[in-house]
Protein backbone atom coordinates (compact mmCIF):
# COMPACT_ATOMS: atom_id res chain seq x y z
CA UNK A 1 0.00 0.00 0.00
CA UNK A 2 1.27 3.48 -0.90
CA UNK A 3 2.43 5.66 1.95
CA UNK A 4 1.10 9.19 1.41
CA UNK A 5 2.52 10.71 4.59
CA UNK A 6 5.70 9.77 6.41
CA UNK A 7 7.41 11.67 9.21
CA UNK A 8 10.74 10.91 10.82
CA UNK A 9 11.65 12.57 14.10
CA UNK A 10 9.49 15.56 13.25
CA UNK A 11 9.84 18.06 16.06
CA UNK A 12 8.50 21.53 16.72
CA UNK A 13 9.77 23.71 19.51
CA UNK A 14 8.53 27.16 20.50
CA UNK A 15 11.33 28.49 22.67
CA UNK A 16 11.64 26.14 25.62
CA UNK A 17 8.34 24.40 24.87
CA UNK A 18 8.41 21.27 22.74
CA UNK A 19 4.98 21.06 21.12
CA UNK A 20 5.72 18.06 18.91
CA UNK A 21 8.48 15.68 19.90
CA UNK A 22 10.09 13.28 17.41
CA UNK A 23 6.93 12.33 15.56
CA UNK A 24 7.25 9.14 13.53
CA UNK A 25 4.15 8.14 11.62
CA UNK A 26 3.18 6.62 8.30
CA UNK A 27 -0.25 7.16 6.80
CA UNK A 28 -1.45 4.96 3.95
CA UNK A 29 -3.17 6.25 0.86
CA UNK A 30 -6.95 6.03 1.09
CA UNK A 31 -7.22 5.42 4.81
CA UNK A 32 -9.00 7.49 7.43
CA UNK A 33 -6.33 8.09 10.05
CA UNK A 34 -7.47 9.26 13.47
CA UNK A 35 -5.20 11.52 15.48
CA UNK A 36 -6.39 11.58 19.08
CA UNK A 37 -5.03 13.34 22.10
CA UNK A 38 -5.96 15.58 25.01
CA UNK A 39 -6.16 19.37 24.74
CA UNK A 40 -2.73 20.93 24.38
CA UNK A 41 -1.23 17.68 23.12
CA UNK A 42 0.12 19.39 20.00
CA UNK A 43 -2.43 18.13 17.47
CA UNK A 44 -3.03 21.50 15.81
CA UNK A 45 0.71 22.20 15.69
CA UNK A 46 1.20 18.81 14.02
CA UNK A 47 -1.45 19.66 11.45
CA UNK A 48 0.19 22.99 10.73
CA UNK A 49 3.55 21.28 10.31
CA UNK A 50 2.14 18.69 7.94
CA UNK A 51 0.35 21.36 5.88
CA UNK A 52 3.62 23.30 5.51
CA UNK A 53 2.21 26.24 7.43
CA UNK A 54 5.01 26.28 9.98
CA UNK A 55 8.54 24.96 9.74
CA UNK A 56 9.79 22.05 11.84
CA UNK A 57 12.60 22.55 14.34
CA UNK A 58 14.00 19.11 13.52
CA UNK A 59 13.17 15.95 11.62
CA UNK A 60 11.71 15.43 8.19
CA UNK A 61 8.44 14.65 6.48
CA UNK A 62 7.29 13.50 3.08
CA UNK A 63 3.76 14.49 2.19
CA UNK A 64 2.09 13.33 -1.02
CA UNK A 65 5.54 12.50 -2.36
CA UNK A 66 6.85 16.00 -1.60
CA UNK A 67 9.55 16.99 0.84
CA UNK A 68 8.58 19.30 3.71
CA UNK A 69 10.82 22.38 3.74
CA UNK A 70 11.73 22.01 0.06
CA UNK A 71 8.34 21.75 -1.68
CA UNK A 72 6.15 23.67 0.76
CA UNK A 73 4.07 25.50 -1.82
CA UNK A 74 3.37 22.27 -3.73
CA UNK A 75 2.51 20.52 -0.47
CA UNK A 76 -0.07 23.20 0.26
CA UNK A 77 -1.55 22.56 -3.17
CA UNK A 78 -1.69 18.81 -2.55
CA UNK A 79 -3.37 18.92 0.83
CA UNK A 80 -6.54 20.48 2.17
CA UNK A 81 -7.07 21.62 5.74
CA UNK A 82 -10.14 22.23 7.83
CA UNK A 83 -8.89 24.55 10.54
CA UNK A 84 -10.21 24.74 14.09
CA UNK A 85 -12.39 27.72 13.13
CA UNK A 86 -14.29 27.85 9.82
CA UNK A 87 -12.66 31.22 8.95
CA UNK A 88 -15.04 32.23 6.17
CA UNK A 89 -15.56 35.67 4.67
CA UNK A 90 -18.94 36.36 6.16
CA UNK A 91 -20.00 39.24 3.93
CA UNK A 92 -19.42 37.14 0.82
CA UNK A 93 -21.83 34.54 -0.48
CA UNK A 94 -21.14 30.81 -0.34
CA UNK A 95 -20.21 30.79 -4.03
CA UNK A 96 -17.96 33.85 -3.72
CA UNK A 97 -16.10 32.28 -0.80
CA UNK A 98 -15.38 29.06 -2.66
CA UNK A 99 -14.59 30.78 -5.98
CA UNK A 100 -12.02 32.95 -4.19
CA UNK A 101 -10.20 29.93 -2.83
CA UNK A 102 -10.49 28.12 -6.17
CA UNK A 103 -8.64 31.06 -7.75
CA UNK A 104 -5.87 30.88 -5.14
CA UNK A 105 -5.56 27.14 -5.82
CA UNK A 106 -5.00 28.05 -9.47
CA UNK A 107 -8.15 26.35 -10.75
CA UNK A 108 -9.59 27.43 -14.09
CA UNK A 109 -12.88 29.29 -13.86
CA UNK A 110 -15.00 26.61 -15.53
CA UNK A 111 -13.43 23.86 -13.44
CA UNK A 112 -13.84 25.98 -10.31
CA UNK A 113 -17.53 26.59 -10.99
CA UNK A 114 -18.10 22.86 -11.48
CA UNK A 115 -16.29 22.01 -8.24
CA UNK A 116 -18.12 24.70 -6.30
CA UNK A 117 -21.46 23.35 -7.51
CA UNK A 118 -20.41 19.77 -6.74
CA UNK A 119 -19.41 20.50 -3.15
CA UNK A 120 -22.26 22.86 -2.38
CA UNK A 121 -24.70 20.18 -3.56
CA UNK A 122 -22.83 17.50 -1.60
CA UNK A 123 -23.11 19.62 1.54
CA UNK A 124 -26.75 20.47 0.96
CA UNK A 125 -25.93 24.17 0.53
CA UNK A 126 -26.67 24.61 -3.17
CA UNK A 127 -29.95 26.41 -2.50
CA UNK A 128 -28.05 28.87 -0.29
CA UNK A 129 -25.27 29.50 -2.79
CA UNK A 130 -26.10 33.21 -3.24
CA UNK A 131 -26.67 33.93 0.45
CA UNK A 132 -24.08 35.78 2.52
CA UNK A 133 -22.26 33.39 4.86
CA UNK A 134 -23.10 35.67 7.80
CA UNK A 135 -26.66 34.34 7.61
CA UNK A 136 -25.51 30.70 7.93
CA UNK A 137 -25.80 28.56 11.05
CA UNK A 138 -22.64 27.20 12.68
CA UNK A 139 -23.22 23.81 11.07
CA UNK A 140 -23.61 25.34 7.63
CA UNK A 141 -20.40 27.30 8.10
CA UNK A 142 -18.57 24.15 9.12
CA UNK A 143 -19.84 22.38 6.01
CA UNK A 144 -18.70 25.34 3.92
CA UNK A 145 -15.24 25.11 5.47
CA UNK A 146 -15.06 21.40 4.66
CA UNK A 147 -16.14 22.11 1.10
CA UNK A 148 -13.36 24.70 0.86
CA UNK A 149 -10.78 22.20 2.17
CA UNK A 150 -11.81 19.55 -0.36
CA UNK A 151 -12.52 21.87 -3.30
CA UNK A 152 -9.23 21.27 -5.14
CA UNK A 153 -9.41 17.49 -4.68
CA UNK A 154 -6.39 17.20 -2.39
CA UNK A 155 -4.68 13.83 -2.01
CA UNK A 156 -4.60 14.31 1.72
CA UNK A 157 -7.27 16.06 3.72
CA UNK A 158 -6.54 17.27 7.26
CA UNK A 159 -9.66 17.78 9.34
CA UNK A 160 -9.44 19.40 12.77
CA UNK A 161 -12.57 18.55 14.78
CA UNK A 162 -14.87 18.45 11.75
CA UNK A 163 -18.13 17.75 13.58
CA UNK A 164 -17.68 20.00 16.61
CA UNK A 165 -20.79 22.07 17.17
CA UNK A 166 -22.81 20.32 14.49
CA UNK A 167 -26.30 18.95 15.03
CA UNK A 168 -26.66 15.18 14.52
CA UNK A 169 -27.96 15.62 10.98
CA UNK A 170 -25.10 17.88 9.89
CA UNK A 171 -22.57 15.65 11.69
CA UNK A 172 -23.86 12.66 9.72
CA UNK A 173 -23.50 14.60 6.44
CA UNK A 174 -19.87 15.35 7.35
CA UNK A 175 -19.16 11.74 8.35
CA UNK A 176 -20.72 10.49 5.12
CA UNK A 177 -18.55 12.91 3.18
CA UNK A 178 -15.41 11.68 4.96
CA UNK A 179 -16.28 8.10 4.11
CA UNK A 180 -17.09 8.96 0.50
CA UNK A 181 -13.76 10.77 0.14
CA UNK A 182 -11.99 7.73 1.53
CA UNK A 183 -13.88 5.51 -0.94
CA UNK A 184 -12.58 7.77 -3.74
CA UNK A 185 -9.07 6.91 -2.54
CA UNK A 186 -8.39 10.17 -0.72
CA UNK A 187 -6.61 10.05 2.59
CA UNK A 188 -8.24 11.71 5.57
CA UNK A 189 -6.19 12.73 8.60
CA UNK A 190 -8.77 13.29 11.29
CA UNK A 191 -8.09 15.16 14.54
CA UNK A 192 -10.99 14.66 16.88
CA UNK A 193 -12.09 14.50 20.47
CA UNK A 194 -15.15 12.56 19.42
CA UNK A 195 -14.01 9.03 20.14
CA UNK A 196 -17.24 7.46 18.96
CA UNK A 197 -16.74 9.22 15.64
CA UNK A 198 -13.11 8.09 15.43
CA UNK A 199 -14.25 4.54 16.16
CA UNK A 200 -16.79 4.64 13.36
CA UNK A 201 -14.65 6.35 10.75
CA UNK A 202 -11.01 5.52 11.28
CA UNK A 203 -9.10 2.61 9.84
CA UNK A 204 -6.26 3.34 12.23
CA UNK A 205 -5.79 5.70 15.10
CA UNK A 206 -2.82 7.31 16.76
CA UNK A 207 -2.91 8.36 20.40
CA UNK A 208 -0.78 11.43 20.66
CA UNK A 209 0.59 13.61 23.40
CA UNK A 210 3.53 15.55 22.07
CA UNK A 211 4.71 12.12 20.95
CA UNK A 212 2.80 9.23 19.44
CA UNK A 213 1.90 6.86 22.26
CA UNK A 214 0.24 4.14 20.18
CA UNK A 215 -0.88 3.59 16.59
CA UNK A 216 -3.12 0.74 15.55
CA UNK A 217 -6.56 -0.30 14.35
CA UNK A 218 -9.22 0.41 16.99
CA UNK A 219 -10.28 -3.24 17.30
CA UNK A 220 -6.73 -4.47 17.70
CA UNK A 221 -6.10 -1.93 20.46
CA UNK A 222 -9.26 -3.06 22.25
CA UNK A 223 -8.28 -6.69 21.97
CA UNK A 224 -4.78 -6.01 23.17
CA UNK A 225 -5.72 -3.87 26.14
CA UNK A 226 -8.94 -5.47 27.23
CA UNK A 227 -9.24 -8.76 25.37
CA UNK A 228 -12.76 -9.64 24.18
CA UNK A 229 -15.59 -9.52 26.66
CA UNK A 230 -18.82 -11.55 26.33
CA UNK A 231 -21.91 -11.10 28.40
CA UNK A 232 -23.82 -14.30 29.32
CA UNK A 233 -27.30 -13.62 30.66
CA UNK A 234 -28.38 -16.34 33.05
CA UNK A 235 -32.02 -16.50 34.21
CA UNK A 236 -33.28 -15.84 36.74
CA UNK A 237 -29.82 -14.90 38.12
CA UNK A 238 -26.40 -16.52 37.99
CA UNK A 239 -25.32 -18.36 41.10
CA UNK A 240 -21.83 -18.06 42.67
CA UNK A 241 -20.95 -21.61 41.61
CA UNK A 242 -21.66 -20.68 37.97
CA UNK A 243 -19.00 -18.01 38.21
CA UNK A 244 -16.56 -20.45 39.82
CA UNK A 245 -17.13 -22.97 37.03
CA UNK A 246 -16.56 -20.31 34.36
CA UNK A 247 -13.28 -19.29 35.95
CA UNK A 248 -11.98 -22.84 35.60
CA UNK A 249 -12.39 -22.84 31.81
CA UNK A 250 -9.11 -22.72 29.92
CA UNK A 251 -8.60 -19.36 28.13
CA UNK A 252 -10.72 -17.25 30.50
CA UNK A 253 -8.70 -14.21 31.53
CA UNK A 254 -11.24 -12.77 33.90
CA UNK A 255 -14.90 -13.36 34.89
CA UNK A 256 -17.25 -11.35 37.07
CA UNK A 257 -20.94 -10.75 37.84
CA UNK A 258 -22.72 -7.63 36.67
CA UNK A 259 -26.46 -6.89 36.65
CA UNK A 260 -27.62 -10.48 36.43
CA UNK A 261 -25.04 -11.50 33.85
CA UNK A 262 -21.68 -13.20 33.88
CA UNK A 263 -19.02 -11.25 32.03
CA UNK A 264 -16.11 -13.18 30.62
CA UNK A 265 -12.92 -11.68 29.23
CA UNK A 266 -10.79 -13.78 26.95
CA UNK A 267 -8.12 -13.39 24.31
CA UNK A 268 -9.60 -16.10 22.10
CA UNK A 269 -13.38 -15.78 22.05
CA UNK A 270 -13.90 -18.32 19.25
CA UNK A 271 -12.09 -21.01 21.18
CA UNK A 272 -13.15 -20.11 24.71
CA UNK A 273 -16.79 -18.94 24.50
CA UNK A 274 -18.29 -22.33 23.41
CA UNK A 275 -16.45 -24.03 26.28
CA UNK A 276 -17.80 -21.47 28.77
CA UNK A 277 -21.37 -22.02 27.52
CA UNK A 278 -20.96 -25.82 27.76
CA UNK A 279 -19.64 -25.48 31.32
CA UNK A 280 -22.57 -23.30 32.38
CA UNK A 281 -25.17 -25.56 30.78
CA UNK A 282 -23.46 -28.51 32.49
CA UNK A 283 -23.81 -26.63 35.80
CA UNK A 284 -27.56 -26.29 35.25
CA UNK A 285 -27.62 -22.62 34.24
CA UNK A 286 -30.44 -21.40 31.99
CA UNK A 287 -28.82 -19.08 29.43
CA UNK A 288 -31.10 -16.40 27.91
CA UNK A 289 -28.51 -14.92 25.51
CA UNK A 290 -24.81 -14.52 24.83
CA UNK A 291 -23.54 -11.28 23.33
CA UNK A 292 -20.23 -9.53 22.79
CA UNK A 293 -19.66 -6.48 24.95
CA UNK A 294 -17.63 -3.89 23.07
CA UNK A 295 -15.18 -1.86 25.06
CA UNK A 296 -15.60 1.75 24.01
CA UNK A 297 -12.75 3.59 22.37
CA UNK A 298 -13.10 6.05 25.21
CA UNK A 299 -12.01 3.34 27.66
CA UNK A 300 -9.08 2.49 25.41
CA UNK A 301 -8.14 6.16 25.09
CA UNK A 302 -8.33 6.84 28.82
CA UNK A 303 -6.32 3.75 29.65
CA UNK A 304 -3.58 4.61 27.20
CA UNK A 305 -3.40 8.27 28.20
CA UNK A 306 -3.53 7.54 31.93
CA UNK A 307 -0.95 4.77 31.65
CA UNK A 308 1.34 7.24 29.96
CA UNK A 309 0.68 9.87 32.61
CA UNK A 310 1.49 7.32 35.32
CA UNK A 311 4.66 6.32 33.52
CA UNK A 312 5.73 9.98 33.32
CA UNK A 313 5.00 10.53 37.03
CA UNK A 314 6.77 7.37 38.18
CA UNK A 315 10.20 8.15 39.67
CA UNK A 316 13.06 7.08 37.49
CA UNK A 317 14.84 3.97 38.75
CA UNK A 318 18.42 4.49 39.85
CA UNK B 1 -5.01 13.87 -8.70
CA UNK B 2 -5.31 17.31 -7.15
CA UNK B 3 -6.79 20.11 -9.25
CA UNK B 4 -4.55 22.72 -7.64
CA UNK B 5 -1.96 24.51 -9.75
CA UNK B 6 0.30 27.50 -9.27
CA UNK B 7 -1.89 30.57 -9.66
CA UNK B 8 -0.31 33.47 -11.54
CA UNK B 9 0.51 36.66 -9.65
CA UNK B 10 -2.16 38.51 -11.67
CA UNK B 11 -4.76 35.92 -10.67
CA UNK B 12 -3.79 36.18 -7.00
CA UNK B 13 -3.88 39.99 -7.02
CA UNK B 14 -7.17 39.96 -8.93
CA UNK B 15 -8.75 37.44 -6.55
CA UNK B 16 -7.56 39.20 -3.38
CA UNK B 17 -8.55 42.67 -4.63
CA UNK B 18 -11.97 41.44 -5.80
CA UNK B 19 -12.60 39.72 -2.49
CA UNK B 20 -11.41 42.65 -0.36
CA UNK B 21 -13.41 45.20 -2.33
CA UNK B 22 -16.59 43.11 -2.24
CA UNK B 23 -16.19 42.71 1.52
CA UNK B 24 -15.36 46.40 2.01
CA UNK B 25 -18.41 47.45 -0.02
CA UNK B 26 -20.57 45.51 2.43
CA UNK B 27 -18.97 47.21 5.44
CA UNK B 28 -20.88 50.47 5.86
CA UNK B 29 -18.57 51.70 8.61
CA UNK B 30 -15.50 51.19 6.42
CA UNK B 31 -17.17 52.83 3.40
CA UNK B 32 -18.15 55.77 5.61
CA UNK B 33 -14.68 56.11 7.10
CA UNK B 34 -13.16 55.93 3.61
CA UNK B 35 -15.38 58.57 2.06
CA UNK B 36 -15.76 60.94 5.00
CA UNK B 37 -12.28 62.62 4.92
CA UNK B 38 -12.22 63.35 1.16
CA UNK B 39 -15.81 64.60 1.19
CA UNK B 40 -15.10 66.93 4.13
CA UNK B 41 -11.83 68.25 2.66
CA UNK B 42 -13.38 68.67 -0.78
CA UNK B 43 -16.48 70.41 0.54
CA UNK B 44 -14.41 72.70 2.75
CA UNK B 45 -12.05 73.55 -0.13
CA UNK B 46 -14.82 74.32 -2.60
CA UNK B 47 -16.74 76.30 0.03
CA UNK B 48 -13.65 78.35 1.00
CA UNK B 49 -12.80 79.24 -2.62
CA UNK B 50 -16.43 80.14 -3.38
CA UNK B 51 -16.81 82.11 -0.14
CA UNK B 52 -13.69 84.13 -0.88
CA UNK B 53 -15.31 85.29 -4.12
CA UNK B 54 -18.44 86.44 -2.27
CA UNK B 55 -16.82 87.90 0.83
CA UNK B 56 -13.71 89.95 0.05
CA UNK B 57 -11.04 90.04 2.77
CA UNK B 58 -10.78 92.88 5.26
CA UNK B 59 -7.81 95.21 5.26
CA UNK B 60 -6.20 93.45 8.21
CA UNK B 61 -6.71 90.00 6.55
CA UNK B 62 -5.13 91.34 3.42
CA UNK B 63 -2.09 92.64 5.26
CA UNK B 64 -1.64 89.23 6.89
CA UNK B 65 -1.99 87.48 3.52
CA UNK B 66 0.57 89.76 1.85
CA UNK B 67 2.94 89.20 4.76
CA UNK B 68 2.60 85.40 4.57
CA UNK B 69 2.74 85.23 0.77
CA UNK B 70 4.64 88.10 -0.79
CA UNK B 71 4.07 86.56 -4.25
CA UNK B 72 0.40 87.60 -4.24
CA UNK B 73 1.16 91.25 -3.43
CA UNK B 74 -0.31 93.59 -6.01
CA UNK B 75 -3.13 91.24 -6.95
CA UNK B 76 -6.78 92.06 -6.55
CA UNK B 77 -7.67 91.17 -2.88
CA UNK B 78 -10.33 88.57 -3.83
CA UNK B 79 -8.05 86.96 -6.37
CA UNK B 80 -5.15 86.91 -3.91
CA UNK B 81 -7.22 85.24 -1.22
CA UNK B 82 -8.65 82.68 -3.64
CA UNK B 83 -5.21 81.84 -4.99
CA UNK B 84 -3.86 81.35 -1.50
CA UNK B 85 -6.80 79.25 -0.30
CA UNK B 86 -6.79 77.10 -3.44
CA UNK B 87 -3.12 76.29 -2.94
CA UNK B 88 -3.31 75.60 0.79
CA UNK B 89 -6.19 73.19 0.33
CA UNK B 90 -3.98 71.17 -1.98
CA UNK B 91 -1.86 70.39 1.07
CA UNK B 92 -4.97 69.15 2.83
CA UNK B 93 -5.59 66.88 -0.18
CA UNK B 94 -2.33 65.17 0.72
CA UNK B 95 -4.00 64.05 3.94
CA UNK B 96 -6.49 61.90 2.02
CA UNK B 97 -3.91 59.33 0.84
CA UNK B 98 -2.61 59.01 4.40
CA UNK B 99 -5.92 58.69 6.24
CA UNK B 100 -8.10 56.68 3.82
CA UNK B 101 -5.79 53.75 2.98
CA UNK B 102 -4.72 53.45 6.60
CA UNK B 103 -8.28 52.56 7.57
CA UNK B 104 -8.65 50.11 4.68
CA UNK B 105 -5.29 48.43 5.37
CA UNK B 106 -6.00 48.11 9.08
CA UNK B 107 -9.38 46.50 8.42
CA UNK B 108 -7.76 44.27 5.82
CA UNK B 109 -5.43 42.68 8.39
CA UNK B 110 -7.18 43.08 11.74
CA UNK B 111 -10.48 42.12 10.11
CA UNK B 112 -8.90 38.85 8.94
CA UNK B 113 -7.28 38.31 12.33
CA UNK B 114 -10.53 38.67 14.23
CA UNK B 115 -12.52 36.61 11.71
CA UNK B 116 -9.77 33.95 11.79
CA UNK B 117 -9.64 33.82 8.03
CA UNK B 118 -5.87 34.07 7.74
CA UNK B 119 -5.06 30.42 8.39
CA UNK B 120 -7.15 29.03 5.51
CA UNK B 121 -5.71 31.78 3.32
CA UNK B 122 -2.13 30.88 4.28
CA UNK B 123 -2.87 27.20 3.67
CA UNK B 124 -3.22 27.87 -0.06
CA UNK B 125 -0.23 27.53 -2.39
CA UNK B 126 0.37 31.29 -2.40
CA UNK B 127 3.51 33.03 -1.15
CA UNK B 128 3.07 35.48 1.75
CA UNK B 129 4.94 38.12 -0.26
CA UNK B 130 2.37 37.81 -3.04
CA UNK B 131 -0.42 37.91 -0.52
CA UNK B 132 1.00 41.04 1.09
CA UNK B 133 1.49 42.68 -2.29
CA UNK B 134 -2.09 41.84 -3.26
CA UNK B 135 -3.38 43.24 0.03
CA UNK B 136 -1.30 46.40 -0.40
CA UNK B 137 -2.69 46.92 -3.89
CA UNK B 138 -6.23 46.23 -2.70
CA UNK B 139 -5.89 49.02 -0.11
CA UNK B 140 -3.87 51.42 -2.27
CA UNK B 141 -6.02 51.51 -5.42
CA UNK B 142 -9.29 52.76 -3.87
CA UNK B 143 -7.47 55.41 -1.81
CA UNK B 144 -5.58 56.72 -4.82
CA UNK B 145 -8.74 56.75 -6.92
CA UNK B 146 -10.71 58.55 -4.21
CA UNK B 147 -7.97 61.20 -3.93
CA UNK B 148 -7.71 61.68 -7.67
CA UNK B 149 -11.49 61.94 -8.07
CA UNK B 150 -11.61 64.47 -5.22
CA UNK B 151 -8.79 66.44 -6.86
CA UNK B 152 -10.56 66.47 -10.25
CA UNK B 153 -13.79 67.68 -8.62
CA UNK B 154 -11.79 70.33 -6.77
CA UNK B 155 -10.15 71.44 -10.02
CA UNK B 156 -13.57 71.69 -11.69
CA UNK B 157 -14.93 73.72 -8.79
CA UNK B 158 -11.96 76.11 -8.83
CA UNK B 159 -12.45 76.56 -12.58
CA UNK B 160 -16.11 77.45 -11.92
CA UNK B 161 -15.79 79.57 -8.77
CA UNK B 162 -12.16 80.58 -8.69
CA UNK B 163 -10.15 83.51 -10.00
CA UNK B 164 -7.30 83.09 -12.53
CA UNK B 165 -4.67 83.00 -9.74
CA UNK B 166 -6.66 80.22 -8.02
CA UNK B 167 -6.85 78.25 -11.28
CA UNK B 168 -3.17 78.88 -11.83
CA UNK B 169 -2.34 77.62 -8.30
CA UNK B 170 -4.22 74.33 -8.61
CA UNK B 171 -3.04 73.57 -12.14
CA UNK B 172 0.61 74.36 -11.46
CA UNK B 173 2.69 71.49 -12.89
CA UNK B 174 4.31 70.99 -9.48
CA UNK B 175 0.94 70.28 -7.86
CA UNK B 176 -0.36 68.15 -10.71
CA UNK B 177 2.82 66.08 -10.45
CA UNK B 178 2.45 65.96 -6.69
CA UNK B 179 -1.04 64.52 -7.02
CA UNK B 180 0.02 62.02 -9.69
CA UNK B 181 3.29 60.89 -8.09
CA UNK B 182 3.17 61.69 -4.39
CA UNK B 183 -0.38 60.52 -3.75
CA UNK B 184 0.40 56.88 -4.70
CA UNK B 185 3.66 57.03 -2.74
CA UNK B 186 1.98 58.43 0.38
CA UNK B 187 -0.82 55.88 -0.01
CA UNK B 188 1.62 52.97 -0.27
CA UNK B 189 3.45 54.26 2.81
CA UNK B 190 0.24 54.54 4.77
CA UNK B 191 -0.95 51.07 3.66
CA UNK B 192 2.25 49.30 4.62
CA UNK B 193 2.46 51.16 7.91
CA UNK B 194 -1.15 50.12 8.52
CA UNK B 195 -0.24 46.50 7.83
CA UNK B 196 2.84 46.73 10.02
CA UNK B 197 0.86 48.21 12.92
CA UNK B 198 -1.93 45.67 12.45
CA UNK B 199 0.51 42.82 12.97
CA UNK B 200 1.08 44.06 16.52
CA UNK B 201 -2.38 45.10 17.72
CA UNK B 202 -5.81 43.52 17.56
CA UNK B 203 -8.01 46.57 17.90
CA UNK B 204 -8.91 48.68 14.88
CA UNK B 205 -9.20 51.85 16.97
CA UNK B 206 -5.77 51.39 18.59
CA UNK B 207 -4.22 50.73 15.18
CA UNK B 208 -5.87 53.87 13.79
CA UNK B 209 -4.59 55.97 16.67
CA UNK B 210 -1.05 54.75 16.15
CA UNK B 211 -1.36 55.02 12.37
CA UNK B 212 -2.77 58.52 12.71
CA UNK B 213 0.76 59.69 13.46
CA UNK B 214 1.45 59.35 9.73
CA UNK B 215 -0.47 62.57 9.11
CA UNK B 216 1.72 64.55 11.48
CA UNK B 217 4.53 65.26 8.96
CA UNK B 218 1.96 66.31 6.32
CA UNK B 219 0.25 68.69 8.74
CA UNK B 220 3.67 69.99 9.85
CA UNK B 221 4.65 70.74 6.25
CA UNK B 222 1.30 72.49 5.72
CA UNK B 223 1.74 74.65 8.80
CA UNK B 224 5.34 75.41 7.90
CA UNK B 225 4.28 76.53 4.45
CA UNK B 226 1.38 78.65 5.74
CA UNK B 227 3.72 80.40 8.17
CA UNK B 228 6.27 80.92 5.44
CA UNK B 229 8.92 78.72 7.07
CA UNK B 230 9.02 76.24 4.20
CA UNK B 231 8.63 76.98 0.52
CA UNK B 232 7.38 74.00 -1.48
CA UNK B 233 9.45 74.54 -4.58
CA UNK B 234 10.50 72.07 -7.28
CA UNK B 235 13.60 71.04 -5.35
CA UNK B 236 11.69 70.22 -2.17
CA UNK B 237 9.09 68.23 -4.15
CA UNK B 238 11.83 66.22 -5.81
CA UNK B 239 13.60 65.56 -2.50
CA UNK B 240 10.32 64.56 -0.82
CA UNK B 241 9.53 62.18 -3.68
CA UNK B 242 12.89 60.45 -3.40
CA UNK B 243 12.53 60.28 0.37
CA UNK B 244 9.03 58.77 0.05
CA UNK B 245 10.22 56.12 -2.42
CA UNK B 246 13.00 55.10 -0.02
CA UNK B 247 10.66 55.01 3.00
CA UNK B 248 8.05 53.05 0.98
CA UNK B 249 10.60 50.36 0.17
CA UNK B 250 11.82 50.14 3.77
CA UNK B 251 8.32 49.97 5.24
CA UNK B 252 7.18 47.38 2.66
CA UNK B 253 10.06 45.10 3.60
CA UNK B 254 9.43 45.68 7.30
CA UNK B 255 5.78 44.70 6.73
CA UNK B 256 6.95 41.66 4.77
CA UNK B 257 9.14 40.55 7.67
CA UNK B 258 6.24 40.94 10.12
CA UNK B 259 3.81 39.26 7.75
CA UNK B 260 5.37 35.79 7.83
CA UNK B 261 3.29 32.61 7.83
CA UNK B 262 4.78 31.24 11.05
CA UNK B 263 4.59 34.58 12.88
CA UNK B 264 0.98 35.01 11.91
CA UNK B 265 -0.05 31.53 13.05
CA UNK B 266 2.09 31.17 16.14
CA UNK B 267 2.51 34.65 17.55
CA UNK B 268 -0.36 36.84 16.38
CA UNK B 269 -3.02 36.96 19.06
Amino acid sequence: MTIVLRTEGLTKRFGALTAVDRLDIEVREGEVFGFLGPNGAGKTTTLRLLCALIAPSAGSAEIAGLRLGRDDERIRGSVGILTEHPGLYERLTATENLMFFAALYGMEKRQARAQVERFLRLMGLWEKRDDAVVTFSRGMKQKMAIARAALHEPRLLFLDEPTTGLDPDAARTVRDLILSLAREGRTVFLCTHNLDEADRLCDRIAFFRRQVIRIDEPDRLRAELYGRTVEIRVVPTPRPEHLERVRTVHGVREAWLENGSILVRTDDPLGTDPAVVRELVGAGADIAFVSERRVSLEDVYLKIVHDQEDAEKAPARP
Amino acid sequence: MTLAARASRTTIIGAVCGREWREAAGNKLLVGMTLFPPVVILAAGVFAVAAAAVYPPSESDLRAIYAAAPAVQGLDPTQAVQGLIAQYFLILFMLIPTVVPLTIAIYSVIGEKSARTLEPLLATPVGVGELLLAKSIASTVPAVLVTWVAYVIYLGSVFVFGSPPAVHAVTAPRWVLAVIVMVPLLTALSVNLGILISTRVNDVRVAQQIGGLVVVPIVAIGIAQVTGRVVLDDQSFFSTTIFLIAVDVIVFFAAKVAFQRENILSRWR
